[in-house]
């Protein structure tokens, strides 16, 4: 196999790559020490710990949605060796779900004496957010089924790059379906009043108040919940075990008799299921829907999962927190403008990939895999 | 299967071709066989004066002269195009007939991209029977778009691209009727300072044409007049969460932000203010934010913010444009952007322009001369619009009136 040789090669690597691999990663060390002493030590901080602490929030709540769109991409490429690009735009569909099931619960009265136009969304904050939850979990789940079924499936057999261009034909799909059902302008979710976006606790530092928001961790709490139930599942149950199976060698899991065709289907309902969640989540904490609002998430949430190493449940986790700590807290410790946010977060997964080809905890591929 | 695959695929392309054959129906329609360049040798009864470098542009009786219109049409920037459309569709009605023809107006979608207003320039510069462009609304969508109309001789009048560089290039065709960034950044810059005695601010742009010009101006203009810049930043637009680069900006703890872009990011940088810690800081914006989007999706976070609008004078013109407006519409002009009075007065100086060098040949047909036609709009002068008097410098400078600056107090646009 060709890549077996390649593999071979890296293992082997010629020294003057080796060296030069080195001397960038020194350079780099240097650099974020001599930032560090400029951004800390040197005379007057450019940021009290105020700053931080908000930048640590920002990051935290960003990467705990990257983190779970980003374990859907992992999922599926750990299963079938292709990139979901339409995963971002099932996220949408999540979040729409949830934008619809708070509007239908705000317009459903519950009075109560003291407030006799109390709606139900108000009354009832938890249940209306379980509510969210579930049906944007379950139409994602839904569509990530039948996405499998009529774009993937078909194309099993084909080259690897068939159904990546299949997967970004269904990507634009979603985006223009969703345009033309729900137009083009941007929804506001409506939050219950108890989580309004932007209120939370305060917390006095360094004489200021930052403002820890409820959506935010509540965004947080919900992720962590989800991914480690989702870990559980991946690794404890016979669900779980046989999804590790196809993902090591399809062929033997056909033989001792698992349902190769009904394992794939259903990671693609988990996955489904994890990005609604996230899409449900992006609704409430940041309070915008429309057709492209898993675009960008979905190409970040996918640098992630490459960031952690694709394939590995823990590393799409990591890579997710990863991302969202570097475009929050990056800019401000290199003292760059934040509209190269971006560019930063791909300038380290750049470096991060020369250092670990497979990504800070990818996994090491078997030959039947590559 | 492969064979099956074919012709099944052949049979979409000509399907497709079709359709799009279809789609450009409407206007063919309008001008087809008729509206043909027709240098002035060759067409037959055609008048002296169309020996115009540029050619003419011919209508037969019953064709109707158009007017193009570039501006976002669908999207976030919606507001902005509809609200130019139906301006300038009253304008189109109230010119009447010119000798028998008809004027008409068409509207294209660009986006407000650089690209979407190349691609919009280049159907419009296409189809013959447009001899004028009211438009394009975004300053990065009309830079794109006025090398394919200078090369085409078809004048521009723009109700709101205001960045600066667009009248600097020595363009012959670009004109416009709003005031300029760098008016709009100076009398900013000055409010900000003078009236509400503010010293410290912070400044941010989108990194678009548009917002950053505007940003640049405010930021050398407050300095200049002894006041600190604490954070000069930009953002990348279209995101739905900045409260990263807003707790940068309160790390410097201004005393008001302002933001130079359009209105989607606008509400997106006002709803996370307060969880940046800027609760209390005013938020301070330009012409693409003003209107009811912002406040409708703003709400209670929105109080207080600072918004710009070219509302013009009152004036007897004004008012019958305002009634009319609202008879038409069924909401007041300059709710869905500030630019309804502007776009009306854009579309009218065109018209007017066409009608002092239209010629009526003798063959029946009647001849634009487009080179004419593009020194004729640049020549405006005194024309008494609804915004005010419309006077073109030699640059294509129109503006009429200047920059008024509104705050959002319960969910209205208010002077401060």
């Amino acid at each position: 196999m060709k890549e077996t040789t390649l593999r071979a090669k890296s293992s082997k690597p010629l020294s003057a790559y080796r060296l030069i691999q080195a001397l960038l990663g020194a350079l780099f060390a240097a650099y974020l020490i001599w930032r560090f002493y400029n951004v800390f030590l040197d005379g007057t901080p450019s940021y009290g710990a105020d700053s931080w602490l908000r930048f640590a929030i920002s990051g935290v709540v960003l990467g705990s949605v990257y983190a779970l769109i980003a374990i859907g991409y992992t999922l599926v490429y750990g299963i079938l060796f292709m990139i979901n690009f339409a995963h971002g735009d099932i996220m949408m569909l999540g979040a729409f779900s949830g934008y619809f099931v708070f509007e239908a619960l705000e317009k459903i009265p519950s009075p109560v004496i003291d407030n006799p136009n109390q709606v139900f969304l108000n009354a009832h904050p938890v249940i209306s957010v379980l509510l969210a939850f579930i049906v944007g979990a379950t139409v994602a789940a839904v569509s990530g089924y039948f996405l499998e079924k009529i774009a993937y499936r078909p194309l099993r057999g084909a080259p690897r790059l068939v159904p990546l261009i299949s997967a970004i034909g269904a990507s634009i799909f979603l985006e223009n379906a969703a345009l033309l059902l729900f137009g083009s302008q941007r929804h506001d979710f409506a939050n219950p009043v108890q989580i309004t976006r932007g209120e939370g606790w305060n917390i006095p530092i360094n004489g200021e108040v930052v403002i820890l928001p409820y959506t935010g961790v509540l965004t947080i709490a919900l992720s962590i919940l989800i991914l480690v139930a989702l870990y559980v599942l991946v690794q404890r149950t016979q669900l779980g075990r046989a999804m590790r199976a196809v993902a090591e060698n399809k062929s033997a899991a056909a033989l001792m008799g698992i349902n190769v065709n009904g394992i794939i289907s259903r990671t693609f309902i988990i996955s489904g299921a994890l990005a609604g969640s996230a899409g449900v989540m992006w609704g409430i904490h940041l309070g915008l829907v429309y057709h492209m609002v898993g675009f960008i998430p979905g190409i970040k949430a996918f640098t992630a999962a490459v960031l952690g190493g694709i394939g590995n449940i823990p590393g799409a986790m990591l890579g997710g927190m990863f991302l969202g700590i570097i475009e929050t807290m990056g800019p401000a410790y290199l003292g760059m403008s934040f509209q190269l946010k971006d560019v930063l977060a791909f300038s380290i997964l750049v470096l991060i990939l020369i250092f670990r080809p497979t990504g800070l905890l990818g996994e090491v591929l078997s030959e039947e895999k590559v | 299967m492969n064979k099956r695959l074919f012709a099944l695929l052949s049979l979409l392309v000509v399907a497709s071709m079709a359709l799009a054959a279809c789609g450009s129906a409407p206007a063919a329609t309008e001008a087809p066989s008729a509206a043909t360049e027709a240098p002035a040798a060759q067409a037959g009864g055609a008048p002296a004066a169309c020996s115009d470098a540029l050619g003419c542009a011919v209508f037969k009786p019953g064709d109707s002269i158009t007017i193009g219109l570039g501006a976002p049409m669908t999207g976030d920037n919606a507001g902005f195009g509809i609200d130019a459309d139906n301006a300038m569709k009253l304008a189109v009605k109230d010119a009447g007939d010119f000798q028998g023809w008809k004027f008409a107006l068409i509207s294209e979608d660009d986006g407000g991209t650089p690209e979407g207003g190349a691609t919009v320039a280049n159907k419009f510069v296409s189809n013959p029977s447009i001899v004028a462009v009211a438009g394009h609304l975004f300053s990065g969508a009309t830079g794109a778009a006025v090398p394919i109309y200078e090369a085409a001789g078809i004048p521009m009048m723009s109700p709101s691209a205001t960045n600066p560089a667009l009248t600097q290039s020595g363009s012959k065709v670009f004109n416009r009727n709003a005031f300029t960034d760098a008016t709009q950044g100076v009398y900013a810059a000055e409010f900000i300072y003078n009236t509400l005695k503010l010293t410290k601010i912070a400044v941010l742009h989108d990194g678009q044409a548009y917002g950053q010009g505007l940003a640049q101006v405010v930021n050398d203009e407050f300095v200049k007049l002894g006041g600190t810049v604490t954070t000069f930043q930009a953002i990348n637009p279209g995101e739905s969460d900045y409260s990263a680069v807003l707790a940068d900006i309160s790390a410097g703890k201004p005393q008001l932000v302002y933001f130079g872009g359009y209105v989607a990011e606008a509400v997106v940088l006002v709803n996370n203010f307060k969880q940046a810690g800027l609760a209390g800081v005013p938020f301070f914006s330009d012409d693409g934010v003003y209107g009811q989007d912002f406040l409708d999706r703003t709400g209670a976070n929105g109080e207080g913010s600072y918004g710009t609008a070219l509302i013009p004078p009152a004036s007897a013109a004004k008012d019958k444009f305002d009634a009319a407006y609202l008879a038409a519409y069924g909401e007041p002009a300059g709710k869905l952007s500030p630019y309804s009075w502007n776009s009306y007065d854009a579309a009218t100086v065109l018209i007017k322009a066409i009608e002092s060098v239209a010629i009526k040949g003798d063959d029946g047909n009647l001849y634009v001369p487009r080179a004419a036609l593009v020194a004729a709009v640049r020549a405006t002068s005194g024309y008494e619009g609804v915004s005010g008097k419309v006077t073109c410098d030699a640059t294509g400078e129109c503006a009429a009136s200047g920059p008024v600056f509104y705050v959002d107090h319960n969910g209205e646009w208010v002077l401060p």
